[in-house]
């Protein structure tokens, strides 16, 4: 880069130039593909911000694994605090109790039970309806991840069966429809990845 | 915490967009998969932001414990990298800012690279390359304040000239500004350097 200041000799200025790389925006696009010596500016600014990416990979490899004991004693001190959502009122046989369970623990059984299905994992789920009140209608709706080669529309039905039998087993909630949604297909498994710890 | 290591590592698989929403819904054991996937990169970008090791590791924790309480307002869950990051850095500003009176700041961003020698994964390209990665260390440290902050909220932590701005304090113009400046310098050091 010959150069006086910032600015190069055709006028233009390095500044100008570190803008462009970002934005992919300046003024006479034209001239940057006809100009040696702004394209000698953004080889170099190039050239620099590949060595960025060097340093970036050389620092996350010295911070070490997320498996590692720094970042467990970090969640061990999260104490992430529950979410338990709405309060959903359970019949009781003594008049004088009231029983309760949350939404946060019907969103974790509706997951244990996506999860349980080979080759399936559960995201978000939702409960649509007033939940608060008794005998009200609910709408289930939960997004899965597929692994890749199984069949998505029997998977869902299963999954829809499954959750319909285990929320009347285990809750009193009115259940009306499960909508169930297959957001991701996964690569399977690499016998690679199995092996590490 | 939830989670049999068998869900844990069916969890590893899943991408950050279901991760993040069943974090959302309250799963600590998504929330942890998440926590270690970006963990490194965060401790890294942090460890460059503070210059300080201890720093970094308290950045972490305040930034996990800031995204757990405020995942609900994510609106596109497969940000949740650049949003993590976003978050690290302000986190991380807020460290230099706290500690600014009391410790000699470069004495604690010359610890950072003492204390972490890269890997030796590349056996042939690793005498040059990392010579390299030497030399733009030592030119980093060397650049005002200011100016390196901009650097590495743009370059390790991927944040918009908006963004930094939002970070620094400062306006996107002297974003701008600072950036190209750092950028110049860092490239005519290389530039001699090679
Ligand atoms: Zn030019």
């Amino acid at each position: 880069m010959k150069t006086t200041g910032d600015t190069l000799e055709c006028g233009h200025s390095l500044a100008e130039l570190s803008a462009y790389l970002d934005t992919g925006q300046i003024d006479d696009p034209a001239h940057l593909d006809s100009c040696p010596e702004c394209q000698a500016g953004l080889a170099s600014l190039r050239h620099l911000s590949e060595l960025g990416s060097d340093l970036l990979r050389s620092d996350v490899a010295a911070a070490g694994s997320g498996n590692d004991d720094w970042m467990q004693s970090i969640l061990d001190n999260l104490r992430l605090e529950l979410r338990p959502g709405r309060s959903i009122p359970l019949q009781s046989e003594d008049a004088h109790d009231t029983l309760w369970e949350t939404e946060g623990s019907i969103s974790a059984l509706i997951r244990s039970v996506a999860d349980a299905l080979p080759g399936t994992a559960a995201g978000k789920c939702r409960l649509h309806g007033d939940v608060t009140t008794p005998g009200a209608g609910i709408t289930v709706e939960v997004d899965i991840a597929v692994v890749y080669g199984h069949a998505m529309e029997e998977r869902a039905a299963v999954l829809r069966q499954e959750l319909a039998e285990t929320l009347a087993f285990h809750t009193e909630l009115a259940i009306q429809t499960i909508n169930i949604t297959v957001t991701d297909v996964l690569e399977p498994p690499t016998p690679s990845k199995e092996e590490q710890p | 915490m939830t989670g049999s290591p068998a869900a844990q590592h069916q969890l590893d698989l899943v991408p950050d967009a279901l991760l993040a929403g069943r974090a959302a819904d309250g799963d600590t054991a998504a929330f942890e998969a998440l926590a270690r996937r970006h963990g490194p990169l965060m401790r890294a970008t942090a460890r460059r932001l503070t210059g300080s090791l201890t720093d970094a590791d308290d950045v972490v924790q305040e930034t996990l414990v800031q995204a757990w309480k405020q995942l609900d307002s994510l609106r596109d869950p497969a940000a949740v990298k650049g949003w993590l990051l976003r978050i690290v850095g302000s986190r991380s500003i807020d460290h230099l800012r706290k500690r600014r009176n009391h410790v000699d700041l470069d004495d604690v961003e010359n610890a950072v690279d003492a204390g972490s020698r890269p890997r030796n994964k590349d056996p042939e390209n690793n005498a040059v390359n990392s010579s390299r990665i030497e030399a733009l260390k030592t030119a980093l440290a060397k650049l005002p304040e200011e100016q390196r902050r901009c650097w590495v909220l743009k370059e390790f932590n991927d944040q918009s000239y908006e963004e930094i701005a939002l970070t620094l304090n400062i306006s996107p113009a002297s974003v701008r500004g600072r950036l190209a400046r750092a950028r110049i310098t860092l490239a005519r050091t290389m530039e001699e350097w090679r």
